[in-house]
């Protein structure tokens, strides 16, 4: 993949620029909003679940259990939205000039991981308000993003794709994510789960890096290996799987679009 | 220029489906993924035959026009041209780095300037953000639009909006040109400016021309190919 996009990484760039521009052009606030998502999210959560409903989750503070997931599932839903109707909304470029179609929901990914990692300047501080201690275990950051972002990737080129042949791809899209959503150990703790539902869940590996991202930046704890090991196969294989397929589908793309 | 442009198609033939939900095809593609990519001879339902065993090719410094009626298969010609997608028989060879005119509204943004459509569409061409920040002045100087160029293009009339495409096109470094039915939405004026650019600029380069109007393919080609039903007549 690397090999291919290098001849076209200007395009890139320029893809993502252009998304950049598009998204905060005619906006009042402008970049403010990579911010404002999240966080108005997570007060949201913090008032219905903290304030109203009176649930306690483990016993991190409401704002930074709440932040800690909106985070990371604000980035995957966001590129996976992005990613739907990117390669069916661009038809009259596709069927006109070739580039690696890959780019265009790529470009997604790269928007909202610009976001991800703004907001992830504001988790920083809300780790220091807390006055969390920080541990070097909070580097386990690194490897379950770079997870995030492959998985992320991997679904982000499916979905692309397949709204090329079936528009139904879009209207699906909107139920799975909200679907996700719930299977994803956002708004709750996986420890608060029957451990009959621990394992199905365990098959999102969105849980998988949610939860442990919490585990490494709250908890100061590092992430269990083996687990990682296997979340890491399944993403990994999952990846190529699908690359390899959009490879082979791409250069229809202009005859069924 | 690092070397030239040439062109071949062989008995070239492409079948197109008039379905508009595709149930076989991506079967078909996910099936490719395992066993390699099959060819069919045969008609199924609903489909049918856009080109009928094209041969011709194309050397340096060659206009040639497409001239045809309406769904003759002229634009499927270009589009095996730029790669966007391949012949259903036959060979398409082509070498040299290819720049289709990309028509109104595809490779730029409504909501963005001008300049910001030179990078978005340069890129798109092939261009690197290097050599186009060195070229942008001349860019806007063909264009003749520079009171315009930061304003968003969805504030520019079709004729402008031409002008800048085409402007960004001949500047690219492309061998092989690709302009479908575009050359007759500009002025006399600029009609004018397109003619002596390629008649001075384009001495290498291989130009294809799209038209059903036979006078502008006169004017501008070298060499005219007329097609009808996907057969060159």
């Amino acid at each position: 993949m690397i090999r291919r996009l290098y001849a076209y990484k200007d395009l890139l760039l320029v893809f993502i620029w252009r998304e950049f521009l598009i998204r905060y052009k005619q906006t009042a606030i402008g970049v403010l909003w990579a911010i404002l998502q999240p966080v108005s999210l997570m007060l949201l959560f913090t008032f219905i679940f903290g304030v109203v409903l009176q649930i306690t989750q483990k016993d991190y503070p409401y704002t930074l259990f709440y932040f800690a997931g909106v985070l990371p599932w604000t980035f995957f839903a966001g590129s996976a939205n992005f990613a739907v109707t990117s390669l069916s909304g661009n038809f009259n470029l596709v069927t006109k000039i070739y580039f690696p179609r890959e780019i265009i929901p790529l470009s997604g990914v790269a928007i909202n991981l610009i976001d991800y990692l703004i907001g992830l300047v504001f988790y920083f501080l809300l780790l220091l308000v807390y006055r969390i201690p920080l541990t070097w275990n909070i580097l386990w950051l690194i490897p379950l993003l770079i997870m995030l972002v492959m998985y992320t990737t991997s679904i982000s080129l499916l979905l692309s794709a397949l709204n090329v042949y079936y528009r139904d791809v879009k209207l699906v899209t909107a139920f799975l994510i909200q679907f996700l959503f719930f299977a994803t150990p956002v708004i709750y703790s996986i420890d608060a789960v029957d451990n009959r539902w621990k394992y199905l869940l365990f098959l999102n590996p969105l849980t998988f890096i949610v939860e442990n991202m919490r585990r490494v930046s709250i908890e100061g704890r590092e992430v269990v290996l083996w687990q990682m090991g296997i979340e890491l196969v399944g993403i990994v294989a999952l990846y190529l799987i699908i690359y390899r397929i959009f490879i082979r589908i791409e250069r229809a793309f202009a005859d069924v679009i | 220029m690092s070397f030239e442009p040439v062109i071949t198609f062989e008995h070239v033939w492409k079948k197109y489906s008039k379905q508009q939900v595709l149930n076989n095809s991506l079967r078909e593609e996910l099936i490719s993924v395992v066993t390699g990519r099959k060819c069919h001879d045969d008609l199924a339902e609903g489909e049918f035959w856009a080109l009928k065993n094209i041969s011709f090719n194309a050397r340096k410094g060659e206009r040639i026009g497409l001239y045809g009626p309406n769904g003759s298969g002229k634009s499927t010609i270009l589009k095996l041209l730029a790669n966007v997608t391949y012949p259903t028989k036959g060979t398409v060879h082509v070498r040299g780095r290819v720049a289709p005119l990309i028509e109104l509204g595809a490779g730029m943004h409504p909501d963005l300037t001008g300049t910001e459509n030179i990078y978005m569409n340069g890129t798109i061409l092939g261009m690197g953000i290097r050599a186009l920040k060195y070229n942008i002045d001349k860019i806007i100087d063909f264009s003749g639009l520079r009171d315009f160029i930061d304003v968003p293009v969805k504030k520019y009339s079709s004729g402008m909006y031409l002008r800048l495409a085409f402007s960004i096109a001949v500047h690219s470094q492309a061998e092989i040109f690709l302009f479908d039915e575009v050359l007759a939405v500009g002025d006399d004026e600029f009609q004018q400016k397109c003619h002596s650019i390629i008649d001075s600029r384009f001495k290498e380069q291989i130009i294809f021309i799209i038209s059903h109007d036979k006078n502008i393919l006169q004017q501008f080609c070298n060499k005219i190919i007329h097609i009808e039903h996907g057969v060159i007549k």
